[in-house]
């Protein structure tokens, strides 16, 4: 009796533990290597980028000094022309400007139809530039730009760092080819033109999917998410533990009354969602 | 008597819209209120949308957090170098614009339906602006007569527009002159390249309202500059003796000043 009784609490205790292997967790972040939803490659340095979309606009210099001192990584400015975006926000010279401000790298989003992509990408990435003139990167959108390949050499070539954006219903297919050229990929998690949307969920396994290339390819780029983004496991941590490492946070960055406060728990969530201790 | 270059005077009130696309671009609040501060009436604001001009500047979000800081009083001058003024009316009244000047080459190839100017111009007050139609130095005067009596202002670009800094153009001049003469109460502006150099050819053409950049944000006296632009305007526009001229805006200090030396006289008599 006693061996039919620890026959079956052996059989049990085998089956549940293969069952326990082979049922995916549900989990969104991962630490265990063995996991089916943990960071594909090694983790990238994570960096917290406020848009300057939610300051105050009287005062954009002062607000990118405050952002620097909050311990951000980078200052993204979205530049709208009302035409490729329902929105019109600001151009070069006040980029220029706030050069003054800030010894902070900047990157600019060009949310602007080809036309002005063509005619003023020159401009855009001389105003990106460092303090002294390191490459700014500069950020076109494939669906504004025709040449895509030419454009990003472009930015190269005037001493910018390349970037390519994609709005959400963009495949990854549009830029796989031109990853040879580029620093950073954006993946837009909204549709752009405005800021203090919600993230659009199904974009996570785009990212995942970019990802994959560049880790197989063996290739030097940063995964940069935008829209939504805010310290929770289903914005920052889903976007970390798929691949991105550079995260751009607008209103999710200026509701915190501290702001460094608020760059340490956006660095801590996407770190756990990389599977790495904050 | 009117020659191509000298109207006869009229009784426009003057205006100084200083352009604040001359300031620093980040820091335009404090740029704002320290021009209202030196005499400034309105402030020039330029929107550029990168098709119709070559260039961006800003939009509705700017003005929005420019209105929010220099309170309700200052008149925003929202210039509309965009290909479809119609598109952003709503937005800039919600932002706080005071007038909305569109361009009259924009409104007439506007791609968006039943957007005629007289249309533009009904959205336009509907939506509690003044109304400005705006003329590229290409464009004949003769495009904007039938629209006068729709709006509250011409504007008679005197540069290419699209940036600052560049040389007015005083063969812009017979286009103020017809517009005075025909229109002797319509508020005329100019705007490219005004400055205490160039000012005496607008003043005499009969341009009452002046946009300037450069001259007001780089010199050392913005106050000075605001008012000689507006004390030539007085007198070779509108014929004012040099008794009649505005004279310097009191600064708070003074008047303080002056109370002060005055309760002092009474009580040093009095006591």
């Amino acid at each position: 009796m006693k061996l039919i009784i620890a026959t079956i609490v052996v059989t049990v205790s085998t089956v549940a533990g293969f069952h326990h292997a082979f049922v995916p967790t549900a989990a969104t972040s991962s630490t265990t290597s063995t996991s089916l939803r943990a960071l594909y490659g090694e983790p990238r340095p994570v960096q917290i980028i406020p848009s300057v979309l939610p300051a105050d606009f009287g005062k954009l210099g002062a607000d990118c000094a405050a952002l620097e001192a909050a311990g951000c990584d980078r200052i993204q400015f979205d530049v709208m022309d009302g035409n490729f975006v329902p929105n019109l926000t600001f151009g070069p010279d006040t980029i220029k400007w706030c050069r003054g401000y800030t010894g902070l790298p900047f990157e600019t989003q060009l949310m602007v139809s080809e036309k002005c992509t063509d005619a003023m990408l020159p401009q855009f990435t001389e105003c990106t530039k460092g303090p002294n003139g390191e490459p700014g990167v500069v950020i076109v959108h494939v669906e504004a730009c025709t040449h895509l390949h030419r454009a990003l050499s472009n930015i190269r070539a005037q001493g910018g760092s390349p970037s390519v954006a994609l709005n959400p219903h963009t495949p990854a297919e549009m830029i796989e080819n031109v990853l040879d050229l580029v620093d950073h990929v954006l993946v837009m998690t909204v549709n752009p033109g405005f800021g203090g949307q919600a993230y659009i969920p199904t974009m996570t396994e785009k990212i995942r999917k970019i990802r994959k290339w560049v880790v197989d390819r063996n290739l030097d780029i940063d995964i940069e998410v935008d829209g939504g983004i805010k310290a929770t496991k289903e914005t920052i941590g889903a976007c970390a533990e798929a691949g991105a490492n550079c995260f751009i946070a607008g209103s999710g960055l200026f509701a915190y009354e501290d702001m460094a406060q608020g760059v340490k728990e956006l660095t801590a969530m996407a770190k756990e969602g990389q599977g790495l201790k904050a | 008597m009117s020659t191509p270059c000298c109207a006869s005077p009229h009784c426009v009130e003057c205006a100084i819209g200083p352009s604040m696309l001359a300031s620093d671009l980040s820091n335009l609040s404090s740029n704002a209120k320290s021009v209202i501060a030196a005499g400034a009436d309105e402030l020039h604001l330029d929107v550029m949308d990168g098709h119709f001009v070559p260039n961006i500047t800003w939009g509705a979000p700017v003005i929005k957090c420019l209105r929010k800081s220099v309170g309700e009083d200052a008149y925003f001058d929202c210039h509309m170098m965009v290909s479809s003024p119609s598109q952003w009316v709503k937005d800039i009244a919600d932002a706080g614009g005071s007038r909305y000047c569109f361009h009259l080459e924009a409104a007439l190839t506007d791609s968006n339906i039943n957007s005629s100017v007289v249309e533009l111009c009904k959205l336009i007050r509907s939506c509690g602006m003044e109304v400005g139609v705006a003329l590229k130095p290409g464009t004949d005067v003769s495009a904007v007569r039938d629209f006068v009596s729709l709006v509250d202002m011409v504007l008679v670009m005197t540069v290419e527009p699209g940036f600052g800094g560049q040389k007015f153009m005083p063969n812009m001049m017979p286009k103020v002159v017809h517009l005075r003469d025909t229109f002797p109460n319509l508020n005329i502006q100019v705007d490219g390249g005004l400055s205490p150099s160039t000012i005496d050819v607008a003043a005499k053409a009969g341009a009452n309202s002046i946009v300037a950049g450069s001259a007001v944000f780089k010199a050392a006296d913005k106050e000075e500059v605001i008012l000689g632009l507006r004390n030539t305007v007085e007198r070779l526009g509108m014929g004012r003796k040099e008794g009649e001229l505005t004279k310097k805006v009191k600064t708070r200090g003074a008047e303080v000043g002056v109370l002060v030396a005055g309760l002092m006289f009474f009580a040093g008599k009095y006591m």
